[in-house]
């Protein structure tokens, strides 16, 4: 269990689903009652604040959205779950990381040493990995001038991603209101991008391929406009399916290890050292996976920036 | 079916993060990252092609040596070939010249071995003569004219001639 694990939830948590959830960690050792267990850890759980309130109000997706807006329970709107709170050492960690690489840098560019070592060599190695193989071999040499976005988009995810392997940590990137909200942020980034290098009238006229028959325009446009509202879903939930699934994973093995040392008996004895080696497996897989979904999501991001760019050509 | 509703929540706690790394990251930290990589590949281009310049004027330089020393020992050859033909030809006259002035030598040392031989051989007719002369007078006694002098003396200077002369 020890992958999945979510240790801040033990101190903060005031419900009684979850109080509950720990008083039987220590009796019960089924396989079900263990699996049902990660199930409510892995599950999107408020930290503090208004929980319940939260937590009923997942039931009807729609009302969550518009009670989001009310502006008097600001405070409430940051409410960390268990995810998001992960997610902020993530973050410290990058902001930390790019500021001890920039200061390196300044330095080095004072006293005009231009050997790469030390933090600032694996910041560019980063840096070089976002801003040559994925901004500037997708859209060309102009690419360089979307880096600081692309840049910002790759390393958060990529923080997030490997965060999350280190045992009691979850990633911020497993749940969706992470990924679907960096979704939109690209989304609305790519086409403002288009708008703004087009104007609104040629980008939206775009949508329509040139060489459409007249009767199929509206069709083909509708289709183009749910494709393009369907990139920041899929960006979003390709992401959250493969660090929620990695999670499941390790944590089912992790389960199977537990319990087989718990209630040892001849299969167990079979069970045990499988399961810990496919937990060895994944660990590796994980740590695989964090990257290339970085490296995906990045890469999409860029491929959307440049399809807006070049609209007005196809 | 609620794992893939997202909660508001955490959304605008990623939509903060977003912001905050927006501006850290893309304003403040990458241009410090991408300026140095930047100042360091033309630093590098730089290098290169001055490595590249000193490469090819070095080059140069050992082509132009090169044809100099060739030069330099093309002339130190034909100073020394003169200074061979030069000493020869120095030889040669001074052999010829040595050769000449003993030859001169030679001849003057001949001609005075001549001189004096003659002048010995003049001293030696004479000498017999007067000797002939008083051995006549002595075995004729004072018969003899002065004609009968005078015509013996030329005969036998005569045959004392003709004897020098074999």
């Amino acid at each position: 269990m020890s992958g999945t694990t979510a240790e801040p939830a033990e101190g903060e948590v005031t419900a009684t689903e979850e109080v509950e959830g720990h008083g039987g960690e220590e009796q019960e050792y089924t396989l079900s009652s263990r699996i049902e267990h990660l199930n409510h850890e892995l599950s999107v759980l408020a930290l503090w604040g208004p929980l319940e309130e939260q937590q009923a109000e997942h039931a009807e997706p729609m009302s969550v959205v518009s009670s989001s807006w009310n502006l008097g329970s600001l405070a409430s709107n940051f409410t960390l779950t268990n995810y998001t709170f992960w997610m902020m050492p993530a973050v410290l960690l990058l902001v930390l990381f790019f500021m001890a690489a920039r200061s390196a840098a300044k330095v080095s560019l004072a006293k005009a040493d231009y050997v790469p070592k030390g933090i600032l060599n694996v910041a560019e190695a980063g840096v070089d990995l976002v801003r040559g193989n994925i901004c500037t071999d997708v859209m060309g040499p102009e690419g360089a001038k979307y880096f600081p976005f692309v840049g910002t988009v790759f390393f958060f995810v990529l923080f997030n991603n490997l965060l999350g392997n280190i045992p009691p940590a979850l990633p911020g990137t497993g749940t969706l209101g992470t990924t679907f909200l960096w979704g939109i942020i690209v989304f609305v980034v790519y086409n403002g991008i288009g708008i703004k290098k087009n104007g609104l009238g040629r980008y939206m006229k775009s949508f329509i391929p040139s060489g459409t028959p007249g009767a199929m325009k509206p069709l083909i446009f509708l289709l183009e406009i749910v494709s393009h509202f369907l990139r920041p879903i899929t960006l979003g939930i390709r992401l959250y399916a493969n660090m929620y699934a990695g999670h499941i994973m390790l944590g089912v093995f992790a389960i199977f290890c537990a319990v087989a040392i718990k209630n040892f008996t001849p299969v167990g004895a079979v069970v045990l050292p499988l399961s810990f080696l496919m937990q060895v497996v994944l660990r590796a897989f994980e740590l695989f996976v964090a990257v290339l979904q970085a490296y995906i999501f990045s890469i999409l991001t860029a491929v959307y920036i440049n399809g807006a760019l070049h609209a007005a050509e196809h | 079916m609620d794992k893939i509703i997202p909660i508001s929540v955490e959304l605008f706690v990623n939509l903060a993060a977003f912001v905050v790394l927006f501006l850290l990251l893309g304003k403040f930290a990458f241009p410090s990252i991408t300026k140095m990589m930047d100042e360091r590949a033309s630093k590098i281009r730089e290098s290169l092609e001055k490595a590249e310049d000193t490469r090819v004027e070095a080059e140069r330089l050992l082509d132009e040596y090169k044809v100099q020393m060739a030069e330099a020992r093309a002339e130190a050859a034909q100073v020394i070939e003169q200074g061979r033909k030069v000493a020869e030809s120095m030889k040669a006259e001074i052999v010829a010249k040595a050769k000449v002035e003993a030859e001169a030598e030679k001849t003057k040392a001949i001609e005075a071995i001549k001189a004096e031989k003659a002048a010995a051989t003049a001293e030696l007719q004479r000498e017999v003569a007067d000797l002939s002369v008083a051995v006549a007078s002595k075995i004729i006694g004072s018969s003899l004219t002065k004609k009968d002098h005078e015509a013996l003396i030329d005969k036998y200077l005569a045959e004392v001639g003709s004897l020098n002369e074999n």
